[in-house]
């Protein structure tokens, strides 16, 4: 095996155990994996139990994401370390526990193929199905002695810690904190068959360290099914149902902050599912006991798995609850990514469109307009030209040659095919308009399904394009012009669900256009001119977008003079199947997800140490807009955790679903260019500033030239560390 | 009542032929304000003949004109022309509004770069450079526009040299089925010049081909000429990039689109006669946009025009100082306007109006200069109102070249005013005076005038 795979198989061996908490965190594996050693032969038994089934998967030639990422194993994990509590050391003993052990990884495979399919997670289905199966057979098996252990546990840990192991236990039972926090420690302790204060104690630290969030739910969801017992006048502490208090803080986790991007209204129905999950316990175990079979997390896997299968049936977009599609695997991420991601992107929105011309062009009727953009037409716009003055036309304005519109160039929105052309209606005179061909003519082109845009009242015999040709983006299909419901010459453009001429509208923003205020341009993404703006699309300037533009293969190689330190860095651009894009770092192993289109590039993500000279270049060049507009000012908003260090936002994780009152803000500005319209040299700056509570930090400034057609210098300053990058290749 | 002024009798004979369905209209506007300000209040502030540019207008004329071009072209740019008119204040106006500077000499250079625009935002042109004057353009980064292999040798040289490499364009001339053909400027399209200094320049690999200029002629009255030479710079183009893999990055286009002014001899009026400056744009954009150039490659296009931005914008005040009858019985009249200052005279049929109210009888009459000088004419025949001593005239649309072009002949040159856009009224040139002419003069020793008494 090479030092590479190794690594790998341990990371595997960690996440198992996380797993168990959905996470991927080396403190609360290591947490995790002390406590199951609390039980040496229970502990024992669950890493072998995770051994075997990664090495089975492997041999298998099962999918090694899936295998690294502990989804196999943890399930294992469990079934091994409930039997280690049950079965004495001996070989027969351990022969079942291979056997089991596989048996667990097909139970969950299967499952997966089953219940994967209709977007549903196996949870730990097939350890509660494997357990079942190995303790209903192992009853015949009269050589597998019988475990003492958990029935002398000083000894047991006297044996594995010594005195000392056995102080700790000691002082922290004694202490005397409520009985039913007491409780909360013994049913995080028995989720890896450990039920005792020492071992939840271990894990709860483990817990706050990997997710504030995830810690305050196992919190709630534990105390909420106390208070309910107490509401029916049951003491949980002196009930057999005890040790099952984990079923509430798993539930509590999984639905409040991991499957769910963690918001108060998840934690609102943690309140009504706790409950649930505590009758279908009773319930569960009154079934289940006449086959004196334990229901271990039965009943939490139950109502997760319901719960999330009746998410997927609701029909309209709900901003209270909605399912984490790119699982980051701690609740804080999913959330601060959602949030940014909703303030950054309109994912209902994911086609990019450009308005359907060159130049600056004012919207003389919007949505909703007050002449024609009406009823089931609302969606619509008519753009034309006005002049200094606010004019549409020189001269008295008598003829169509007189409007600044009239004859332009108009162009395709997005890439499509031409589903529709109309060419031969006559143009009308000033103030005439023909109801009889009231589109006039017209271009229909086809961007996807449901999914079309019309460009009418063209100039008479002057769309270049055939139905059926493929045009892209920003070609020309026509010129402006003044035919059919038109009594004075304009672009009548609108999106539409169908191919027909006369089609009703349909909502959907240009993706991304600058809007005028007087000469000052502001960045618009993701909107909708209104009426009265003064529009174009954004004019991509040739050295930006040569040097934004990386090739996939792509070294940069730059220079680092810094403060702290003198070397030299290599950034690959790097893609996959799924056409994502990234910079690696292969010396570190962090990567910075980045999207390089027409008009803007931008990063998405980044992972990786924060010392790390590509996290630099992550903040430094998080949108930049490719064409040079010296006032335009362009802003964005980072994640939290993509710049907070964990400790420097323990309290803001804590109600983080309830408030956000930090803020980190990222603001480019256009500096200098040497020559707008053949450029050689430009530069930009950047900074990175934390809001906290309406009080503004400076956190990073970046100044970043860009000459030779590349990224040729970037400065960074923060209080930490001066940067100095210079490209060299 | 005010009292209506005074006009000399006249007897005119009774031309009894056709008259159109409109009459026989021949009543003279008179323009009496330029930009709100009596033309009469500045004439008494600043004295006789006057220069008067419009801000307003310039701008306006500028804004127009990019917009026509920006609306149907992606990329666009102006270039000053600074030989159409290099005062101070006129270049800054344009360049204010984001225009490069197009230069023809070291002395236009000098004035670009004084007037702050940078290095890589200057085009020189024209046959004479000078070695120092292309060394700068080197250093600078200007971009130096071709016109000749002996220059483009010397570019070489200074490049082998080490003065750093020169961003070059070369300029082409073609036939684009006008007549004149200019074919004195630049390399010949069809002839295989053109090529033949492209490939020294890309093989040289001393120099940076960064664009193409073509100058087809001036006041072309025909669009489709600069359809025919936007296609034929681009085929070029296509060529460089197909053998050479070397994109271009600007096509210049020059200028030369006519104005409104009306040439000697025209049978039509030259607002009449002169494409618009849409048609122009038309015929540009289509040609570049339909050629073979890829779009993500489409270059710059670059426009020198400077007749078209300016010359609307400068009028020409002057008064009447005599009348007179001519040996055939014509009418003269004598204004204080000579060809000195009005030299696109000699050419254009420029529009003369009365600058105070006129009733709407009319003479043929004889437009004469000042000047002590046969042709000192303004206009050979025109019909014009009856104004006497001391009125004052105003000549239309004389911005372009005659502030460039004009001699100090006989008299001192007048101030030059600019009406900014609040009405404001500002210097941008002074009158001249004896203490200015003299400056240069240096008198030898034995001809100082003391001695010259004594002999």
């Amino acid at each position: 095996m090479k030092k590479e795979n190794l690594r790998e198989f341990a990371e595997g061996i960690l996440n198992s155990y996380t797993q168990i908490f959905f996470a991927r965190d080396p403190v609360l594996a290591i947490a995790l994996i002390a406590v199951s050693f609390l039980s040496f032969f229970s502990g024992l038994s669950g890493l072998l139990a995770v051994i075997f089934t990664l090495g089975a998967g492997l041999l298998f030639g099962l999918d090694k994401k899936a295998i690294y990422n502990g989804l196999y194993g943890f399930n294992s994990l469990l079934v091994g370390l409930g039997l280690g509590l049950y079965f004495a050391p001996t070989p027969g003993y351990f022969l079942i526990l291979l056997l089991s052990s596989v048996l667990t990884l097909f139970i969950a495979v299967s499952l997966q193929g089953v219940i994967g399919k209709y977007g549903l997670p196996f949870l730990s289905v097939p350890f509660i199905i494997g357990v079942w199966i190995i303790l209903l057979a192992t009853r015949q098996f009269e050589n597998l002695g019988i475990s003492e252990k958990g029935i002398f546990r000083l000894n047991e840990l006297y044996n594995i810690g010594g005195s000392w192991l056995v102080n700790v236990y000691e002082t922290i039972h004694r202490w005397q904190f409520s009985s039913t926090l007491k409780l909360y420690f013994m049913s995080l302790g028995a989720i890896v068959f450990q039920p005792n204060v020492l071992a939840g104690f271990l894990i709860a630290v483990g817990l706050l360290f990997y997710s504030r969030i995830a810690f305050t739910l196992s919190l709630i969801g534990f105390y909420t099914a106390y208070l309910f017992y107490l509401l029916l006048g049951i003491n949980l502490a002196e009930t057999s149902y005890s040790y099952i208090g984990f079923n509430y803080i798993l539930t509590a986790i999984a639905l409040g902050g991991y499957f769910l991007v963690p918001s108060r209204w998840t934690y609102l129905w943690i309140l009504l599912l706790t409950p649930l999950v505590a009758i279908l316990t009773v319930s569960t175990e009154s079934v289940f006991n006449i086959f004196r079979l334990p229901v271990y997390a039965l009943p939490f896997n139950l109502i997760v798995l319901l719960f999330l299968y009746v998410l997927k049936f609701r029909t309209s977009e709900n901003l209270r609850l909605r399912e984490v599609y790119i699982q980051q695997f701690v609740p804080e991420r999913n959330l601060y990514a959602f949030q940014n991601n909703l303030m950054r992107f309109d994912f209902r929105f994911t086609f990019p469109f450009r308005l359907p011309f060159w130049g600056k062009w004012t919207v003389s009727q919007g949505h909703d307009g007050e002449h024609t953009h009406k009823d089931e037409w609302k969606h619509a716009w008519d753009f034309e030209i006005r002049d200094e003055e606010g004019k549409t036309f020189k001269g008295t304005g008598d003829l169509p040659e007189d409007y600044y519109c009239y004859g332009k160039d108009v162009t395709a929105t997005g890439d499509g095919v031409v589903e529709e052309v109309v060419s031969d209606i006559e143009d009308n005179r000033i103030g005439d308009v023909n109801l009889v061909h009231n589109w006039g003519n017209t271009v229909v082109i086809r961007h996807g399904d449901y999914l079309y845009s019309k460009l009418s009242h063209l100039r008479k015999d002057s769309v270049t394009v055939k139905k059926g040709q493929h045009v892209s983006a920003g070609e020309v299909v026509g010129k402006a012009g003044n035919s059919g419901r038109s009594p004075y010459p304009h672009l009548h453009f609108q999106f539409q669900p169908a191919p027909f001429i006369g089609s009703k509208t349909l909502y959907y923003p240009f993706s991304h256009y600058l809007r005028f205020k007087g000469a000052v341009p502001e960045f618009e993404t993701y909107a909708v001119p209104q009426k009265d703006d003064v529009v174009s699309n954004i004019d991509p300037n040739p050295l930006l977008k040569k040097a934004l533009h990386l090739i996939p293969g792509q070294k940069l190689h730059f220079s680092v003079n810094g403060t702290a330190s003198e070397n030299k860095v290599v950034f690959i651009a790097e893609t996959d199947t799924l056409n994502q894009t990234w910079l690696v770092n292969r010396a570190t192993g962090s990567r910075a997800l980045f999207v390089s289109d027409d008009t803007q590039f931008y990063f998405t993500y980044y992972e990786g140490k924060k010392t790390d000279i590509l996290y630099y270049l992550f903040l430094g060049l998080y949108r930049v807009p490719k064409g040079y507009y010296q006032d335009l000012e362009i802003r964005d908003t980072i994640p939290l955790h993509q710049v907070l260090r964990p400790r420097q936002r323990i309290l803001q994780d804590l109600v983080s679903p309830f408030i956000l009152f930090n803020r980190v803000e990222y603001t480019l500005s256009y500096i200098e260019i040497d020559n707008p319209a053949l450029t050689n040299r430009i530069v930009i700056g950047s900074r990175i500033n934390q809001k906290r509570f309406g009080r503004q930090y400076e956190r990073y400034v970046f100044s970043i030239i860009f000459e030779f057609g590349t990224i040729q210098q970037i400065k960074v300053n923060s209080p930490r560390e001066n940067l100095l990058l210079t490209c060299i290749g | 009542m005010e009292k209506k002024p005074f006009e000399r009798p006249l007897i005119k004979r009774l031309n009894a032929g056709m008259p159109s369905k409109f009459g026989m209209h021949t009543h003279i506007e008179a323009l009496t304000e330029i930009d709100g300000l009596k033309v009469e209040d500045l004439v008494a502030e600043h004295g006789s003949p006057l220069y008067v540019l419009s801000e307003r207008i310039l701008r306006k004329t500028y804004r127009d004109a990019y917009n026509v071009f920006s609306t149907r072209y992606p990329r666009v740019q102006f270039a000053w022309s600074y030989k159409t008119n290099y005062l101070d204040a006129v270049c800054n106006v344009f360049h204010q509004e984001g225009a490069w500077a197009e230069v023809v000499s070291g002395f236009e250079y000098e004035k670009a770069v004084r007037n702050g625009v940078p290095g890589s935002r200057i085009i020189f042109n024209g046959p004479d450079k000078q070695e120092e004057d292309l060394k700068l353009a080197i250093q600078n980064g200007s971009l130096i526009h071709i016109d000749h292999f002996d220059e483009l040798y010397l570019l070489l040289e200074l490049a082998e040299k080490g003065t750093g490499k020169p961003k070059v364009a070369i300029r082409i001339n073609m036939d684009t089925g006008i007549y004149p053909q200019w074919d004195r400027f630049g390399f010949n399209y069809e002839n295989g010049e053109a090529w033949e200094a492209l490939n020294r320049i890309l093989l040289s690999e001393k120099m940076e081909l960064v664009g193409l200029h073509t100058h087809i002629g001036t006041y072309i009255l025909t669009a489709d000429a600069y359809r025919i030479a936007a296609s034929k710079l681009a085929i070029l183009a296509t060529g460089i990039e197909r053998k050479y893999g070397k994109v271009i990055r600007y096509i210049d286009i020059g200028g030369g689109f006519a104005s409104k002014n009306t040439l000697k001899g025209a049978y039509i009026p030259g607002t009449d006669a002169a494409p618009s400056f849409e048609e122009y744009a038309d015929a540009v954009s289509s040609a570049l946009i339909k050629s073979d150039i890829k779009p993500e490659n489409l270059p710059l296009l670059v426009l020198e025009t400077g007749r078209a931005l300016v010359d609307d914008a400068g009028f020409l005040l002057g008064t009447v100082l005599a009348n007179k009858r001519l040996a055939d019985g014509r009418r003269a009249t004598i204004a204080d306007i000579g060809v000195n200052l009005l030299f696109t005279s000699f050419w254009y049929q420029h529009e003369v109006l009365p600058a105070q109210e006129v009733s709407q009888h009319t003479e043929d009459t004889t437009l004469y200069g000042p000047l002590c000088m046969n042709i000192d004419v303004i206009r050979d025949a025109i019909d014009f109102p009856l104004l006497k001593k001391g009125d004052h005239i105003v000549i239309k649309r004389i911005g372009a070249y005659n502030m460039t072009q004009w001699l100090q002949f006989i008299t001192y040159r007048p101030r030059v005013v600019m009406i900014d856009e609040s009405g404001k009224v500002h210097v941008i040139r002074e009158r001249e005076d004896l203490e200015h002419l003299i400056r240069l003069e240096r008198i030898p020793a034995h001809l100082k005038s003391d001695d010259a008494r004594k002999k």
